[in-house]
Parts: structure tokens; sequence; C-alpha cells
């Protein structure tokens, strides 16, 4: 066995078809996406012209609709770091604390909406938010606020948030499952230990739990923002980035920019600034949250 | 070699095996399409594959659509047809990714204009000979091949004549006491009056945008009474700023803004949300275009608003140069054939057999789905809308040949589209949505 492994020739072919997947799959497209955000090809198959960096510069300097997309898209990677993480931890810490049948019910509950076809979510949400027929707008009516009722997802200054709670919410699950996760794996002596100290409630867990959490939190926060970056299908199926360009995200203008507008050059100069930008946004989360994961 | 151990042969030997495999699977592959390649000929099947934007296909020109396949199915039992179909914007995005990846369609809905444009551009449809669909057989109407036609050659047939009208609920309007708008005051009043009431006046479909470019150009036709205008604009022969028809215009659509005449749910409603509005009596009027015919005809609606169906000429401006007879009309759908079809022959036969006046164009009438391009004979059976939607047609004074946001690149088309509903999702002023729009033009 050892002396496999010691073979040059043994490990380049064990690696090989790995290597060659990961090439074709993932270097191949971005280095072909490369080449087509030099052009000014409408599609592919069309007359390719090179046009040099002038889609990155228009990108850059000339296209608010982009800022704005990117914009968009870190506000909810920040929703989800603030908003959503926060509250995921907090239910994990009560589900936990719950114990019993009344866990597992509320751990199925909980995990519902990522069971769910985004589609689903999309059209259920639409419904919800109708301003005619919505049940929002009805309940509004019904407890005397009319005054607050609102065409939700179809007013620009509503839609951004209606949008971000949607998501916000249809990922909840997610995040709830891997922090139930952490919290399910602290040992339950630390906190008796805690308590033996006269430690309780709210600044047992913020002393205790979170801190060992750390590790979780982490994971978690890379993936928030390269999730809130790519996200696309919700906002695709309710607003497409409507109204206004008010919930106009990233990957919804990419996508627009390619197959709507014909403009595939354009689009993959886009894509390769997506692609920058979630390495950026990756590296800076993992170095902020590079610490010793913390040891009892 | 010797130094290999075991393990490495194993996993060499696996290797090759796997790759064997893979090599064989593509080589079965390509004997299974050969084999199709031959069986055009001979007495096994052959099978075309067919892309339309028509998921409905029960009733309306989905049902015509099919019903023609299936007349043809039956005439010749050695070919099959797939039909593949998907609502109108996830199917001009999904035929932009099959026209990328070349896929082997057979025959495919095309949009004329900007889109049929890239499809010409990646070489994806098959140039059409027009001498061949003169005469009698086909019964084209005079000029309805210009949305299909780049570089003097064809890509394309139209299907219909489509052209742009109000659809209203007579009941709403009687019970309501509102008369119907032949002026664009009328049209705000009406608008007036029914938002008194708590009835959404006006239904579009705002999340495509589409609707809102159409209205437009519309509006421009009535305040100029010229129909190139706005075309010359776009080929830039004039500016926005040049006529003050394209101010009054975006003034109206402010007007149409402000009295709130769309219903509220205007900016996330697509096609079908937006239909499905005003065919359940919740708003009294929908902005669409003459393809709606067969919602007079269609059963799976409610028969009371089958009844109550109306449809009447976009109104005219009281101090504008257009009159109702001028007609925003073009040839929008159409059929193409692709170019990399695997069976290009038997593509042909039922392409033409579909674009035959005694085909599409009469299944589409005698259905009351549509009003063809091509020439029909009145049956005496006709709905009252189809009556009155041949009468528009039949005394329009002018027609405009060209949808105006398909009248440029699909850049200018997604660029003005979104200038549009900018304007209707903010408090832009109308100068500042006629700027948009020359900017949409001088990038285009």
């Amino acid at each position: 066995m050892h002396r496999v492994f010691r073979n040059k020739t043994a490990i380049f072919l064990f690696v090989a078809p790995g290597m060659l997947l990961f090439a074709l799959t993932f270097l191949v497209p971005i280095i072909v996406s490369g080449y087509y955000s030099f052009t000014d090809t409408l599609a592919p198959g069309t007359k390719v012209t090179m046009v040099g960096f002038d889609n990155y510069t228009n990108l850059l300097f000339h296209d608010e609709r982009f800022w704005l997309a990117l914009r968009n898209a870190l506000l909810l990677g920040i929703g989800f770091i603030v908003i959503q993480h926060p509250i995921c931890i907090f239910f994990a810490i009560l589900l936990d604390r719950l114990g019993g049948k009344a866990e597992k019910i509320f751990r199925t509950i909980f995990f519902i909406p990522c069971v769910i076809s985004v589609v689903v979510i999309s059209k259920m949400w639409l419904s919800l938010l109708d301003p005619t027929f919505g049940m929002l707008n009805k309940l509004l009516d019904l407890v005397g606020l009319d005054s607050l009722k609102h065409a939700w997802l179809g007013e620009s200054s509503t839609a951004l948030g209606s949008m971000l709670f949607i998501l916000i919410w249809a990922g909840f699950g997610w995040g709830l499952l891997f922090y139930y996760a952490g919290v399910k794996g602290i040992s339950e002596d630390l906190y008796e230990a805690a308590q033996l100290d006269g430690a309780s409630g709210f600044r047992m867990h913020l002393k205790i739990t979170v801190p060992l959490l750390k590790p979780v939190i982490a994971v978690q926060l890379t993936l928030a923002i390269i999730t809130a970056l790519k996200q696309m299908e919700t906002v695709f199926l309710t607003t497409n980035g409507g109204p206004g360009d008010s919930t106009q995200f990233l990957a919804v203008y990419l996508y627009n920019k390619a197959f709507s507008a014909s403009q595939y050059g354009y689009a993959n100069a886009i894509s390769v600034l997506f692609v920058i930008v979630c390495l950026l946004a990756t590296y800076l989360s993992n170095r902020l949250t590079r610490n010793d994961a913390t040891d009892f | 070699m010797k130094r290999y151990s075991k393990l490495a042969r194993a996993s060499i030997l696996t290797l090759a095996i796997a790759s064997v495999g893979s090599l064989a699977a593509c080589g079965s592959d390509n004997g299974s399409s050969t084999s199709d390649n031959n069986s055009g000929s001979g007495d096994s099947k052959v099978t075309l594959r067919f892309f339309s934007n028509l998921p409905d296909r029960k009733s309306g020109q989905g049902l015509a659509e099919q019903t023609v396949i299936d007349n043809y199915v039956k005439a010749n039992p050695n070919v099959k047809i797939d039909v593949e179909t998907l609502a109108e914007e996830p199917f001009k995005n999904k035929l932009k990714a099959y026209m990328s990846s070349n896929e082997p369609l057979d025959i495919t809905m095309v949009h004329g204009g900007a889109e049929l444009n890239t499809l010409v551009q990646a070489g994806y449809v098959t140039e059409l000979d027009p001498k061949q669909y003169e005469g009698e057989q086909y019964n084209f109407l005079p000029g309805v091949y210009k949305s299909f036609t780049f570089n003097d050659k064809l890509y394309g047939l139209p299907r219909n004549s489509d052209y742009e009208v109000i659809y209203y609920n007579k009941k709403l309007f009687a019970d309501n006491g509102v008369k119907v708008p032949t002026t664009l005051g009328e049209l705000l009043d009406a608008a007036k009056a029914f938002r008194d009431k708590g009835i959404a006046p006006m239904s579009i479909n705002g999340k495509d945008l589409w609707s809102f470019g159409e209205m437009y150009q519309n509006l421009v036709l009535r305040y100029s009474g010229n129909q190139n205008l706005i075309l010359d604009a776009i080929d830039k022969k004039t500016k926005f700023a040049d006529d003050e028809s394209f101010l009054k215009a975006a003034q109206f659509l402010g007007q149409v803004r402000d009295a709130k005449m769309f219903q509220d749910s205007f900016m996330t409603a697509d096609y079908g949300a937006s239909q499905n509005m005003f065919t359940q009596g919740k708003a009294a009027m929908w902005y669409m275009g003459s393809w709606e015919a067969g919602m007079a005809t269609n059963e799976a609606l409610p028969e009371e608003f089958r009844q109550n169906l109306g449809v009447v000429k976009f109104p005219v401006a009281e101090d504008g140069k257009g009159t109702l007879d001028d007609l925003l009309a073009w040839n929008g759908g159409g059929y193409a054939m692709v170019s990399s079809s695997k069976h290009p022959e038997e593509a042909k036969k039922f392409f033409d057999y579909l674009m035959s006046a005694n085909q599409w164009a009469k299944t589409a009438w005698d259905t009351g789905a549509a009003v063809p391009a091509q020439k029909y004979d009145l049956t005496g059976s006709e709905s009252e809308v189809q009556k009155t939607l041949t009468d528009i047609l039949v005394n329009a004074a002018s027609t405009s040949g060209a949808s105006a946001i398909d009248y440029g690149t699909p850049k200018f088309k997604d660029d003005i589209q979104n200038a549009l509903g900018k304007f209707f999702s903010s408090k832009q002023s109308p100068e500042d949505l006629l700027s948009a729009l020359q900017t949409a033009v001088d990038n285009q």
C-alpha cells in the first residue's frame, strides 16, 4: 500500500479523473467566460468581435444597475448575518432546551420551508403579499391598520424589504439545522458547571453556547454571503428584479443580460466580476472569523 | 511496469474499462441517431421536435396548434411529433439556451424582430424562399414578412395578425354606469370611476414589461397620427425631444400612473396573472392583443365572463392627430425551421403543412383562437369578439408593421422596457422618461 502512494504515476492516475472533471466543469467554463467577457457577442455561435476592456469599463463606471444589484446582494448578505442567524441561534438553543417530543415536532416544522420547492415558495409569497387578495393586506384590514396596506412586492419602497423577508424566512431552516447540530454537540456538563457558578439564562448562553458555536458561525457567515450573492430563483420568479430595478440582484441581472438582452459578452464580464466578488467575500469572511477554535 | 502493485494495476484496469465503456456508450448513441436519419424514407418512425410558447393545449391557440399537429400525424403515420411547451417568458429564455447549445429542434415558435434577429445571427434558423409561399396554398396577406426578414432574407413565417386592443367586461361597465372609453380622457374617467368602486380598472402584465412598450407606441400613434414616428426615432432619424407627441404620450402615461389605472399588483403580474384578474371579473379592462380572441370561446372560462367579453379600439387623444382606425398592428409570433434539425426534409414537409392556409390559419380562425396573417373566410359562426376584431383589422386606415420594442436590438428592447418599468414604479417625470428612452436608442 505504501509503495502505491509513493509511486508518482499511481498518484497521478488516481487524481487525474477528479482533476479532469474539475477542469472541465469548473476551470474551462471560467476561462471561456473570461474570453467571452472581452467580446461583444450576442450569444454563443454568433459573430465574435473583440472589444478589449470595454465591457469592464462600462460595467464598473457606467452601469448603475450593476452596482445596485451588487448592493442589494450585499444587503441581503448583511440581512442574513444580522437578522437571520441570530434568530437561528436563538431558536436552536430554544429547541435544544425544549427536549422530548416537542423538540422533534418543532424541528420538523422549522425545516419545512427548506423542503418546499422554490417555485412553490415564490408563488405562495406572491399570493400572500398580493395587494388585493393577499392574506397580509386582508389581515391589516381586519385589525383596522389599512393605512399600512401595500402592494408589498410591487412597490419600489417595500419590494426590497419584502424580498429580504421572504429569503430570510426561506433560508431559516438551513441555518437552524447547522446551529442546532452545533448546540447539540456542546456538553451538558458545561451548563451544569456554569449553573453551579451562578450563571443562568441569557448570560450563560452568551458566554458558553455562542463561543462554542464559533466554528459553525464561521462556516455559516461564509455560506450566508455566498448564498446572498448567488440569489436568483426566488427573485426571478417573483419580481424579476423589478419594480424598476428595486429588487435587482446580481445573478438575476446577469441572467437577464445574457438571455433577454442578448448581451452575452457583457453578461460574461458580469460573471467574471461575480466570481471575483464571491472569492473576495469568502476571503474576507474567512479572515474575520479565523480565530482559533475555542476549547474548554 | 514491474514496479506497479496490485492496487495500481487494478486501478489502471478499472480506468481502462470505464473509458472503453464510455466510448462504447458514445458509439451506440451515434448508432441510434444514424438509424433515425435513415428512417425518414423507410417505414420506421421519424420523431420531430416542436417547441412552442403555448402550454395550454386544450383551448385557444394551443388547441389550434395541437389540432394541426394531430392532423399531420394522422395523415403521416411514420411521423411522431414531440411537442415541448413553455409559457412566454421562460420560452424565450429557453430558446436562447437551445440556440447556445445548437439543440437539434426541428421547428420552433419564434418572435419576429429583435428575438429572431439573434437566432438568425447565430445561424440557428433556416432561410426560407418567399417565392415558395406565394399563391393560393398559403395565401399570406401582403407585408406580413416584415419582422421575419433580415437583410432581405426570410427566416420564418408569421402565424397571426397581431394588434393591440382593449378587452373589456361589459357587465362591469354596465353595472357601474361607466361609459366604454373612446377617448383618452374617457379612459381616465373610467379608471377613476372603477377605482371609486373598488374595482381594478385595467389589468396589465407589468412584470413582463412589454405591454408598457406597446401602450407607449399606441399613445405616440394617437397623438402624432404617424405610424412611422416612433420607428424613425429608433432608427435615429428623429429624436424623442423633437416631436411633442412623444412628450404628450409620456405625460399621459404619467396620468395613467397617478390615476392608478392598472391593478394594484400590476408590477408583479405576469401574463397569466393579469389575464386571470380580467377573466375572473376582478378588472374591468385588459390591455392585450388580438391573439387573445380565443377567450370568447374558451370553455374553461366562466360562461358569464364569455358572454360579457367585449373589444374596443384603443381610444383617441382629444388633441391628437391619430384616429381610431390607425391600428398598432404587426406580425409578432411565427414559426421557423431550425438549422440543426436531424430530419430537415421531414421537418420542411411538416412546416409547409402547418403554414398552409387550410391548416393553421383555418384552424386558428375556426376555433376562434386568433386572427391569422393569412386570408381567411368568414364561416358565419364567429363569436362577436372575432367579428369585432375582423372589423378592426379590415377597417384599419393604417398599420404600423412593427412593434417598436422589437424594432431595435435585443439590448434596446431590454433597456426601453426597463425604462418604462422604472417610470411606472417611481415618481419619475415624463421628461425623464423621454431622456431614458433616448439613451436606450443611443446605446443600442
